[in-house]
């Protein structure tokens, strides 16, 4: 077996507004459409995830929440409905999905390994977090390859954000050691918004796009910087800069993906392609993408 | 008034599905004295409110007749599932939705097949109203109010029970000290993981039973801050709402730990 590799990783995040604007055939609430500049970006980040061809996609969502430990999906084969706690009028989603169970457990066993608290999820009754379904919804809408599910461990609040996010970056250390010794190659999805002020009051109707600006400007300034940093592959800049950027801009990336996924890649200081960037109740949103094979960092399927 | 009894109880599900660990366990008998102290007060509604529903957009009331189905705990999974069907109190929760206007808070029903309704809540009523005797009013945890807006709708919730002589009983579900072992315990040997977040437990819940409402109100800032209690204690907010700051007396059935993060069961006569 050859060694596994990770080929791309992408910051994909997942407002459930992108899933309703889609009108996909799973998801119950119907839309007028709206936010098709990221949902157009997404479809840029498909059509280059199809080319990758993965094995298996590796997903951290801050929308699955634990206290004791890292912890990974681990039945075969998850379906359900989930609805949104907090857009149910938006997301209420059927969703059925593959688990590799074989790269969960390894990926759990390597965290253990370097000092963390790690639990395989075994209940088949579990209702798969919105966050986790509409990432790899808007990255791959067939469903058809297989998926790690890892979920947010509350580490960044609880402790301080640095203390957190250096879980984070163990956590994308072990997950790197067990895709190598997997022989798969994989794609990892940081499912993180970056500027996290939102409105409080929804627009009826909730795709009216009159309504949907950035919520206020320090945060889109602070969006644009972290951007332009990560486009230039300026990325230990980005990092140095990480905890002010959460500080000032609320920004999601508290939750840990984004961490784990730079240090799974080995925080390469590679130029990060924008696939679009937009607003939804005035958070800020950027679809990018670091592919390793076209960086001659991985191979080419 | 029609509020007939208030209770705080733990929204863990940890002595629900493990009560045969006795730390946990004298919880779980805790709440089931709670429970038939509610049932001596003869409810006909339970109003809930759970730190566990968040809502980040406009407050949240569930609207659905009858809320039905299987939840699995997104941290104790392996603690198997929180099977729930309870029925909620329409009119009131109805009622309650465009009364919250009169304190600037934009309130909306949620009438959804497959709504994941918190553990908090389940484990609430499971204890509580586990003979389906009573219909619930539930009320989301929005993650921008404070202390003052959260009572504002534990009195808003009352008055409307008030206006329709409907007797009720008012449940704030949410913890007490925030900080819990982040890693595997012997859960035999679970307790308050800080020495000074137990004592912090302790002198409040011995301020509530004292009645004496202006030192426990002048006490839980700090109380919060310190014992970094779940969600600010907007749980306990929302009571005293409803009880308009007076009650006759306070119990506390059971206190202790929820792997290392604090629980307590109290009940309150109005």
């Amino acid at each position: 077996m050859s060694q596994g590799e990770i080929v791309a990783g992408f910051l994909a995040p997942h407002p459930p507004h992108l899933v309703y604007g889609e009108n996909p055939p799973q998801n119950e609430p119907r839309s007028q459409g709206g936010w098709e500049p990221l949902r157009w970006a997404y479809e840029r980040a498909r059509r280059s995830l199809d080319e990758l061809k993965p094995d298996v996609l590796l997903v951290h969502s801050p929308h699955w929440i634990t206290q004791q430990g890292h912890h990974f999906l681990g039945v075969p084969h998850l379906r359900g409905k989930s609805v949104d706690p907090i857009f149910p009028n938006l997301f209420r989603y059927t969703f059925e999905l593959d688990v590799d169970v074989e790269l969960a457990e390894a990926c759990a066993a390597e965290g253990a390994a370097l000092g963390l608290t790690t639990k395989l999820m075994r209940n088949p009754h579990f209702r798969v977090d919105y966050g986790t379904i509409t990432t790899l919804h808007m990255m791959r809408p067939q469903w058809d390859i297989p998926v790690v599910g890892l979920s947010a461990n509350n580490s960044p609040y609880y402790l301080t954000t640095e203390e957190g996010l250096e879980e984070m970056d163990v956590l994308g250390q072990a997950t790197r050691r067990a895709i190598e010794a997997s022989g798969k190659r994989a794609v990892l999805l940081a499912s993180n918004t970056l500027c996290h002020y939102h409105f409080s009051k929804e627009p009826e109707p909730p795709e009216d796009m009159s309504k949907e600006h950035p919520e206020n400007m320090a945060g889109y300034l602070w969006d644009m910087r972290i951007i332009e940093l990560l486009r230039a592959g300026r990325v230990r800049e980005t990092f140095d800069i990480l905890p002010q950027f959460i500080e000032e801009a609320f920004a999601e990336v508290k939750s840990g993906a984004f961490t784990w996924m730079f240090a799974a890649m080995g925080y390469p200081e590679l130029a990060g392609e924008l696939h679009g960037y937009g607003t939804v109740i005035g958070t800020g949103n950027a679809v990018m993408e670091w592919n390793l094979v076209k960086a001659g960092l991985a191979r080419a399927a | 008034m029609s509020i007939v009894c208030a209770c705080l109880l733990p929204g863990s599900p940890l002595p629900y599905v493990r009560r045969d660990n006795p730390p946990w366990g004298a919880l779980a008998t805790a709440m089931e004295q709670a429970g038939e102290i509610v049932a001596a007060c003869e409810p006909e509604t339970l109003i809930v409110y759970s730190t566990q529903w968040f809502a980040v957009l406009d407050q949240l009331w569930l609207t659905r007749p009858r809320m039905q189905g299987l939840h699995v705990d997104e941290n104790w999974h392996e603690y198997g599932e929180l099977p729930f069907d309870f029925a909620i109190d329409l009119e009131l929760a109805e009622a309650v939705i465009p009364a919250t206007q009169a304190v600037e808070v934009r309130s909306k029903g949620v009438d959804y097949d497959g709504f994941p309704v918190d553990t908090g809540t389940i484990v609430a009523n499971a204890f509580l109203n586990s003979a389906d005797r009573y219909r619930l009013v539930v009320a989301s945890n929005n993650l921008y109010h404070d202390w003052s807006t959260t009572h504002a709708l534990g009195r808003i919730a009352a008055a409307e029970a008030d206006r329709r002589a409907r007797r009720v009983a008012v449940v704030g579900v949410g913890g007490l000290s925030g900080a819990f072992f982040r890693g595997a315990i012997d859960i035999a040997e679970d307790r308050i993981v800080r020495a000074e977040d137990d004592a912090w437990n302790r002198r409040v819940l011995d301020l509530i039973v004292a009645g004496d409402g202006g030192k426990l109100l002048e006490a839980v800032p700090a109380y919060a801050a310190e014992a970094r209690v779940d969600m600010g204690f907007k749980h306990l907010a929302f009571i005293l709402g409803a009880l308009g700051d007076r009650y006759a007396g306070a119990e506390v059935h059971g206190y202790g730990p929820l792997y290392g993060a604090g629980g307590a069961v109290v009940t309150f006569r109005p």
